[in-house]
């Protein structure tokens, strides 16, 4: 059972992996489109640099604090990975409580709504006047911005379920806990990791907007900081290492989406 | 599902305790201000000179309907590009959704560097948040259509053109608009974080100086009218998504996400 499991695993994720290499070769060719551009036309540095000089920024041993990329490295991916982790977990339990009560959703669905609706990230300064400089403000930040959607999409998944399945096992005297647990749950499984999806974009945009606004470390510091110096090529070091920081969460969600639910990766590309 | 009218109910309920526990418990005021002293700032003529908030409003006001414009037209049209021609689908595609998954609110600061301060940089942020969903909404609106209809067509002797605006085009409307409601938040999210980043009007900009001053009524004031301005922006697409596709049952729920 383990074994054949596994296999469906590694099946799915190669044909996904094949369909992907032609998308790759051709986002590999812009960038290649735009490394000449650069050396052709004399673009100066400091509008917009080649993606090597970029990359090569990344590597250039500098003892000047502000590019200790390490250092700021793991201070946005500590706030993006906390408030990844706490948006999913509280957005799920609360949707599962709202679920559970319905007297507790009917008061408080209508306020998630119509705050989802909101641009969120407006509330930034607020938080920051609240709570000061640091991680723990960038993490609220991310995590005001990422709640909303997990609590409305796990919601969405554990209502949407068959009402005859329901009437079904409601006659076999199931107990509320259980239709829970055997039904709602695995029902909203595909909801949650869209749901999740979604956060972990979010995540990454409510901690660099953070880091914009007010902090002393982070890439959206950096970023920021160059741009008071006009100096482009750290720019671009920084929206690399974001993108992958982002690439690197949204794969971790889609991988822990295949192990949990590997029926899903089988029907979507038959 | 519960009524309108109850649920201004509990947004007024919501008000009224939030004012009594300002009052009760005695919150400082650049902590939490109460709704009703947040809405002095803004309709106090005395109080709210000082803030000059037409000039901010329209400022934000311009930007987010420019973005929004912008968009809409600049992503439907490339859309319908790509879903018109197979070479430039296979070429552009990976593209879009390459940078559609890149935090595109981190280039925020190179859009200053590039075109300096005011109301371009701003639009353009927000246009370059916004485009990406619009533009794979849109064309999986036009590439989701029945085989069999196209069969039929087809054998019926119909164009290409014939086929983009009887059927795909008609089709795609649905997913047209929620692209239209997603690009009408992400354009309020990029003109507002433009404005924070650096600008020298509009509410985002307030918001930001206000916090500088510890001014906290106005920073809520700021943040109401924001959320006025999306919830206008958003409630016109909905009026004129009901307008244009009022055949469809039920609106509210489909996207292409």
């Amino acid at each position: 059972m383990k074994g054949s499991r596994l296999q469906v695993l590694m099946q799915s994720t190669r044909r996904s992996i094949q369909k992907n290499i032609q998308s790759a070769l051709v986002v590999l060719g812009f960038f290649l489109l735009w490394e000449f551009a650069v050396w052709i036309f004399h673009i100066p540095q400091f509008i917009l640099p080649a993606p090597s000089t970029a990359l090569n920024h990344l590597f250039i041993p500098r003892a000047d604090a502000n590019y200790n990329w390490l250092y700021h490295i793991s201070s946005t991916v500590l706030a993006v990975g906390l408030s990844f982790l706490v948006t999913s977990l509280a957005g799920i339990l609360i949707a599962s409580a709202l679920a559970w009560s319905n007297r507790l959703k009917e008061i408080v669905l209508p306020a998630f709504v119509f705050i989802n609706s909101l641009p969120i990230i407006a509330i930034a300064p607020i938080i920051l006047l609240w709570m000061g400089y640091g991680v723990v403000t960038n993490i609220v930040i991310a995590f005001l911005v990422g709640f909303f959607p997990v609590v409305i999409n796990t919601l969405t998944g554990l209502e949407a379920v068959e009402e005859d399945l329901l009437d079904l096992v409601r006659y076999l005297h199931a107990s509320k806990l259980q239709i829970f647990i055997k039904i709602r749950i695995p029902n909203a499984l595909p909801y949650i990791f869209s749901g999740l999806k979604i956060c972990s974009t979010l995540s990454i945009m409510g901690a660099i907007v953070g880091e914009f606004i007010a902090s002393d470390r982070g890439l959206g510091y950096i970023i920021i900081n160059a741009q008071y110096s006009m100096n482009t090529p750290p720019i671009f070091s920084s929206l690399i290492l974001i993108s992958l920081a982002g690439a690197l969460l949204y794969t971790l969600v889609a991988l822990l989406e295949r192990i949990i639910m590997p029926w899903k990766s089988l029907e979507a590309q038959p | 599902m519960m009524s309108f009218f109850r649920k201004v109910l509990y947004f007024i309920l919501f008000l009224a305790l939030w004012e009594a526990a300002v009052a009760l418990l005695g919150i400082k005021e650049f902590i939490l201000p109460s709704p009703l002293k947040t809405l002095s700032h803004i309709f106090v003529p005395q109080l709210a000179a000082k803030y000059k908030w037409p000039l901010h409003i329209q400022a934000t006001l311009l930007e987010i309907l420019a973005s929004f414009f912008i968009t809409a037209l600049a992503g439907n049209l490339l859309a319908l590009l790509i879903t018109w021609s197979g070479f430039l689908k296979k070429i552009v595609t990976p593209i879009i959704v390459f940078f559609n998954s890149l935090p595109k609110i981190a280039l925020a600061p190179l859009f200053l560097l590039w075109f300096g301060y005011g109301l371009l940089p701003n639009t353009l942020i927000a246009v370059l948040v916004a485009f990406f969903p619009i533009v794979i909404n849109t064309s999986t609106g036009l590439e989701t259509v029945e085989e069999d209809l196209l069969d039929l067509v087809r054998y019926l002797g119909a164009s290409k053109w014939q086929m983009f605006v009887k059927i795909r085009i008609p089709n795609a409307l649905p997913y047209i608009f929620s692209g239209f409601k997603i690009a009408a938040t992400m354009c309020v999210v990029g003109s507002i974080v433009g404005e924070f980043i650096a600008s020298d009007k509009g509410l985002g900009y307030l918001l930001k100086d206000a916090q500088a001053f510890i001014d906290t009524p106005t920073m809520f004031a700021c943040l109401i009218l924001i959320s006025i301005l999306g919830i206008l922006l958003f409630g016109a697409i909905s009026l004129l998504e009901s307008k244009v596709l009022f055949w469809m049952p039920n609106v509210s729920d489909r996207s292409a996400v």
